[in-house]
């Protein structure tokens, strides 16, 4: 099984070149709010993510030297979520709200499915490695 | 009535992800202090764990704040 550093580059590479997808639909179709929407949710799903990433190798670091574990950030991933739409909702006329809540969770939506297709190509048999 | 139904939301949603996230980081540690050699796997399953349970407190605190703001 792959490092947390591992997964997180992959994912980083496939949300950046979803970014460049929706960048081109927000310059080229006629549903820019939308595709505008989109990149935000995605923009801040992403963040999210970073973070996720980066406080569960702290967390690990403090197990691993007997030091008491940092939060997780939660409180954080909430906020940023809550600045999405805030930013969504102060500007309606760029940003589509719905659009936007969807890009938040279509990082979460990528990390499920690549697990899935890395769990079918290498499976773990037996949890051998554990 | 908007507002009830924002807090109501936030609440129920951060108390599923709170009980989820206690059972998934308690489980973690336990597994690392029983065999520390384990330690990059169950990071690993750690992080997509926390992941996907805290994607709908996410969506649960944004629908309170759109609920909220209308």
């Amino acid at each position: 099984m792959e490092n947390l550093r591992q997964i997180h580059n992959r994912q980083k590479r496939a949300l950046f070149f979803l970014l460049a997808m929706l960048a081109l639909g927000w310059g080229f179709s006629s549903w820019p709010t939308v595709f505008a929407g989109l990149i935000l949710g995605v923009l801040f799903g992403l963040y999210n993510f970073w973070i996720l990433t980066r406080r569960m190798e702290r967390f690990d670091r403090a197990v691993a030297e007997g030091e008491r574990a940092p939060s997780l950030g939660s409180g954080l991933r909430f906020a940023s979520g809550i600045a999405a739409a805030a930013i969504a909702l102060s500007l309606p006329e760029t940003f589509n709200l719905i659009a936007t809540v969807i890009g938040l969770m279509i990082p979460y939506l990528f990390l499920l499915i690549e697990r899935i297709i890395s769990q079918l190509k290498h499976p773990d048999p037996g949890g051998k490695e554990r | 009535m908007g507002l009830l139904a924002a807090a109501l939301a936030v609440g129920l949603g951060a108390l599923g992800a709170g009980i989820g996230n206690g059972l998934i980081v308690s489980k973690t540690v336990e597994g690392i202090a029983r065999q520390p050699e384990a330690r990059g796997v169950l990071q690993t399953t750690m992080f997509i764990g926390v992941a996907l349970v805290e994607a709908l407190p996410i969506i649960a605190v944004v629908i309170a704040f759109i609920v909220m703001g209308r």
